[in-house]
């Protein structure tokens, strides 16, 4: 058990925070500034907010004597990815009227929306409420957004599968009911044991917990890079349970050796629906009372599990469950590509993935996405889901709608451009970074489009250009756009300057490694030349970059 | 010896009078003859007693210095033993007037010449109606700005046509500048040597003073930057002025500014008149070169029909009564030649000063001034148009030079350290609550202070906000409300925060706080006083007039003052 003496100041507020209380309605009221209280700004992420300010204006602000423009950052949770047409149409009209306007699917299967004012975060909720969307839980030490395979065509169980997810996410929610009170002004209970939380106590988890359920052989939600992943294992077409894994993680911090990114490991496999749910349930109060509470940064479930050591951890999981799991069973991934274009699921009904870069649903002198979606949206005919890999999917259209779809997306250039863009750009993912996220030290989905830009000419120059090498880049090491299990990662160190990191794999079993520290942009186009060169001369038939980095040992295994 | 309409007169008035009224006659024209005789000088001390017992003394106020002038003479006056009715002219039942015997007003002048809004019906009323006003004795003394063209208007019309009216002036019309004190005491002593003689008309006493200069500051530009944020309808910029020597003003003061005349327009004149930029000439008995003259000291734009009309005899043209800009007068009416600008340049007027209420303290800006200037921005025919001033001064770079002066603002000034201060300035009103604050912060006043503050949006509006946020973490500020007015469908303006703490506000109003409001007269300060006047009834139990009588009385004690424009 982690020491009380020593918590971080974090413990303290979600403790005192009456139910994740603390005084978010008195800031909410705070007239004179844009803010939240201190306290309140971690509060406020368990409700699904980060307050962020517009990191472009500080300066400029600060000279006009008006104080930093602060906003709010609303992430839903979407278990699964999945929405009908009328929430699309809810969520577009919210981004129209409260936000930037643009609408951000994330690389865990959600939208998230930028730039609500203080005095807009109300309304935005209670519109998000009339259409059934919340975002409970979408940030803070809770258990995030599940995400689950979003492709509607491996399976006849998917939605077997996809079950698990919205039942894991209720599992995952907190009982307090402070959400409806602050945001949605309902009135307070009288009866406090209504809020009773045996899985959260007053004290939620020590750190962020994620959960991903893949479907193989596509692993598309990189189901190793959360904290509990389940892989889901069928035989002759039907679900017969999970294979379960813990640890898996991103985050690292710059020059704290202590710190690491990790895949999760497998501890064995697990069946039956309330088997299921017990063992991540029991992995979750593991996490609860073995997770470090003192240290932010050694706080997630991986460095617990390694602290105890796999054996000791599976051993009290076990323990908690009251049964073993038994031997893993096996399986096989291929990729973690999403199927662009037009596809027919085992139901016959067609669904349709549009290449968003880095999630990012606006209009453009390229293709109008809003517009498309929004028209699509109002015909109430098909359901939206969202990828891991930051695209949507216009899913469920029966056969005599899809020419009315198609037409649409050809209109507003969807097909276009999503059939032109080139197989480098469909696999690359970027994280927010600036001008919002307070931890970025580097750019991120503002820079990567235009080196992406100059990347693809080289992949020509070497007749690499059908190659779907992943790439992915964040502005800071914490790694929201997964980008240690990707084949090459800028992570952002300073302004303008990245590390280049290689040598993972396709599939996100095998993490990359760095290979050149701080290079900035024009050196990364460099680095890569000599690279790629070598890479298209040498290569094995079918060898990826990710394995060709490492068979040569361009960074060492 | 008269001639035969004097004579008519004379005996008219002669058979008309009552006995008593004959004696007094014969008094006062003995005392006239005396005081010719004399040749009266400077005014003497008064020791005798009044002969006249009462007197009306009315004051027609914009910033309270003609209330100020006029309570402290009644005051004096009562000390004397005369029965004093002091009024505000807006209150002052306009149909006594006729009655009057002795009256005399305290005026000020605003803008172009005009008369406070609150002496606008009095104004008015003595121009339109055909009043017999032979009984009453006046005098006036017009308070004004020598650097506005029309220069104490508003009083020199009422003496004028007070006189017209049949109204004997006794003591003759005292103009003064900003600097009053001296010019308005040396009438009033004339008044009080008049009524000690009996109410004699004094027509031959001394010509009235001239005022006295004002002293001028010359600054220099330290930050001139624009408060509101990108994405913003307006335009405020904060200024900052150092000056070398120390400037007496006090929160609450105004400084006066000439601006300068657009460059392209100066060229444009000088161009179409295709006068020599070098040439020197006078104007207002100071030398410059013509394109200097033209840039700093005249005003050429929107030339009121006075100034047309003398413009129309010089080129000898006939040109309508209309306001116009000189350029467009110089292209539909060209001069001659050069030669015959020049003789229009005395026509001209010089270019008025504007005033803007300074938003630095003394105490917490030393050797600075600065005020908050919102960009003029309007549409003539669908062609963006600045205000001159507010222009000028908006495109003032740093280290430029800047010539001002203070304009005392007595009214408006800071209650004693210990009193609450309710600040009600939304938009460019917020400029001398900063000041309030900055120097109660400084002095470490213990009087609590709250503000209500008010503009479009509060992302981009808010006016000194990051120095608001520090007023109210350090407890400066006990209270701060806003009224963002386009953050929501329904317009919310300060009334309705007002309204909103009506509670409180009663309550700290009810232990002597003082209520201050800066900002536009219409609607803004209009509003509020309805807010308070509800305030009143609802929170203190007070009828509609109670209410408004309690508001009233507010002002007359001081408590609710106003910088309103």
């Amino acid at each position: 058990m982690s020491e009380k003496n020593n918590l971080s100041s974090t413990e303290h507020i979600k403790m005192k925070s009456d139910g994740l209380r603390g005084t978010l309605k008195e800031s909410l009221k705070d007239q004179i500034t844009g803010a939240i209280r201190e306290d309140d700004r971690a509060l406020v992420k368990f409700h699904g907010m980060y307050q962020q300010d517009d990191r472009d204006r500080r300066a400029e602000r600060s000279e006009k004597k008006l104080e930093w423009l602060y906003s709010f950052m609303i992430r839903l949770r979407i278990p699964g990815g999945f929405i009908t047409s009328e929430q699309w149409e809810a969520l577009h009209h919210v981004a129209g009227a409260y936000t930037t306007g643009v609408i951000k699917v994330t690389t865990r299967q959600t939208i998230q929306l930028h730039g609500i004012l203080k005095s807009n975060v109300k309304p935005t909720i209670k519109t998000f409420n009339t259409a059934k969307l919340d975002s409970i839980s979408a940030c803070g030490d809770v258990n995030r957004n599940v995400i689950c395979a979003a492709h509607p065509k491996f399976s006849a169980v998917h939605e077997e599968i996809f079950g698990y997810a919205k039942k894991l996410s209720q599992l995952g929610l907190p009982k307090t009911k402070a959400y409806y009170e602050v945001w949605l002004d309902e009135k307070s209970l009288t009866d406090k044991k209504e809020e009773e939380d045996p899985l959260y106590q007053d004290r939620y988890l020590p750190r962020k917990f994620k959960i991903g359920i893949a479907i193989p052989p596509n692993n598309d939600v990189d189901v190793f890079a959360n904290d509990c992943g389940l892989v889901a294992i069928l035989e002759n077409d039907k679900l017969v349970g999970f294979n379960i894994a813990a640890g898996g993680g991103m985050g690292a911090t710059h020059g704290n050796a202590s710190t690491y990114p990790r895949l999760g490991t497998v501890l064995g496999f697990v069946s039956g629906e309330e088997k299921v749910l017990k063992a991540v349930y029991e992995m979750i109060t593991v996490q609860r009372d073995f997770g470090n509470r003192s240290d932010r940064k050694l706080s997630r479930l991986k460095y617990t599990l390694d602290n105890m050591g796999v054996e000791a951890f599976k051993a009290e999981l076990e323990k908690r469950c009251g049964f073993l799991l038994e031997p893993e069973r096996p399986y096989q991934f291929t990729g973690r590509t999403d199927f662009y274009g037009w596809h027919k699921n085992h139901e016959g009904k067609w669904y349709y993935t549009a290449f968003v870069e880095n999630g990012r649903v606006l209009d453009d002198e390229q293709q109008a996405l809003k517009t498309a979606f929004l028209e699509i949206a109002q015909l109430h005919k098909t359901n939206f889901r969202f990828t891991c890999n930051q695209n949507v999917i216009i899913a469920d259209v029966n056969n005599e709608d899809k020419p009315e779809i198609d037409a649409i997306l050809r209109k507003y250039r969807i097909i276009d451009h999503t059939s032109n863009a080139s197989p480098l750009r469909k696999e690359s993912i970027a994280c927010v970074a600036f001008n919002t996220c307070p931890l970025a030290l580097a750019e991120a989905q503002r820079v990567l489009p235009g080196l992406i830009s100059k990347m693809e000419p080289l992949l020509d120059k070497y007749g690499l250009q059908d190659d779907n090498i992943s790439v992915r880049m964040t502005g800071c090491p914490n790694g929201c756009s997964r980008p240690y299990a990707a084949e090459i990662a800028f992570i952002g160190t300073a302004y303008g300057y990245y590390n280049l990191q290689i040598g993972g794999n396709r599939t996100g079993t095998r993490l990359n490694k760095l290979y050149k520290e701080s290079l900035n942009e024009e050196g990364i186009i460099q680095e890569l030349d000599g690279l790629f060169k070598i890479y298209s001369g040498k290569r094995n038939e079918g060898e990826t970059f990710g394995d060709f980095a490492k068979r040569v040992k361009w960074v060492e295994y | 010896m008269l001639a035969e309409h004097r004579l008519k007169a004379f005996q008219d008035l002669i058979t008309q009078s009552s006995r008593e009224e004959l004696i007094w006659m014969n008094g006062f024209i003995a005392g006239l003859v005396t005081s010719e005789a004399n040749g009266t000088g400077a005014p003497e001390e008064m020791k005798a007693a009044p002969r006249v017992s009462k007197i009306s003394i009315l004051f027609g106020t914009e910033t309270g210095n003609s209330k100020k002038v006029a309570t402290e003479f009644a005051t004096q006056a009562k000390k004397r033993g005369i029965n004093v009715k002091l009024s505000s002219i807006d209150q002052y039942r306009i149909t006594d007037l006729v009655k009057e015997e002795y009256v005399f007003l305290v005026i000020s002048t605003q803008g172009d010449g005009e008369p406070p809004v609150t002496a606008k019906k009095f104004y008015d009323h003595i121009h339109q109606q055909p009043l017999g006003l032979d009984k009453m004795k006046f005098s006036v003394l017009a308070l004004g700005d020598s650097s506005y063209p029309m220069f104490c208007k508003a009083g020199e019309d009422v003496d004028c046509q007070l006189n017209k009216l049949g109204a004997k002036r006794i003591v003759p019309l005292q103009k003064c500048d900003t600097e009053y004190a001296e010019e308005a005491a040396t009438w009033f002593s004339q008044v009080m040597k008049t009524l000690s003689d009996g109410g004699s008309s004094n027509t031959a006493t001394a010509p009235a003073k001239k005022p006295k200069g004002k002293k001028n500051y010359t600054g220099v530009i330290l930050t001139n930057l624009n408060l509101n944020d990108r994405g913003s309808n307006k335009q405020t910029h904060h200024i900052e002025i150092t000056v070398d020597e120390d400037v007496q003003y006090e929160p609450g003061d105004s400084i006066g500014l000439i601006p300068h005349n657009r460059k392209e327009l100066v060229e444009n004149i000088l161009t179409i008149t295709g006068v020599d930029p070098d040439t020197a000439i006078e104007f207002r008995k100071e030398r410059y070169t013509i394109a200097e003259a033209l840039t700093r000291k005249i005003n050429i734009i929107h030339l009121p029909e006075r100034v047309v009309k003398q413009y129309a005899s010089v080129i000898h043209q006939e040109i309508p009564d209309t306001r116009i800009d000189l350029i467009d007068l110089l292209r539909i009416y060209p001069v001659k030649d050069a030669a015959q600008f020049e003789q229009v340049i005395p026509i001209l007027e010089p270019i008025a000063p504007r005033l803007y209420s300074v938003s630095s303290s003394p105490e917490a800006h030393s050797g600075e001034v600065h005020i908050t200037v919102a960009r003029d921005r309007f549409s003539i025919n669908g062609e963006t148009k600045y205000g001159l001033c507010s222009d000028f001064l908006s495109q003032l770079e740093p280290d430029s030079t800047i010539d001002f002066y203070v304009h005392k603002n007595t009214q408006f000034k800071l209650p004693a350290a210990n009193k609450d201060v309710i600040m009600i300035g939304p938009g460019t009103g917020i400029a001398p609550f900063r000041s309030f604050l900055a120097e109660r912060d400084a002095t470490g006043a213990d009087g609590r202070n709250w503000l209500f503050f008010g503009d479009q949006c509060f992302v981009t509006d808010f006016l000194y906000q990051t120095e608001i946020q520090n007023w109210a973490d350090t407890g400066v500020l006990t209270n701060v409300h806003l009224a963002f007015s386009r953050d929501q469908q329904s317009k919310i303006y300060v009334q309705h925060r007002m309204l909103e703490y009506a509670a409180e506000l009663w309550q700290w109003i009810n232990e002597g706080a003082y209520v201050y409001v800066c900002g536009s007269r219409t609607p803004m300060s209009a509003d509020v006083e309805n807010a308070l006047i509800q305030i009143a009834q609802h929170h203190g139990g007070k009828s509609a007039t109670e209410a408004f009588s309690f508001v009233e009385n507010l002002k007359e004690e001081g408590r609710y003052l106003l910088d309103v424009y």
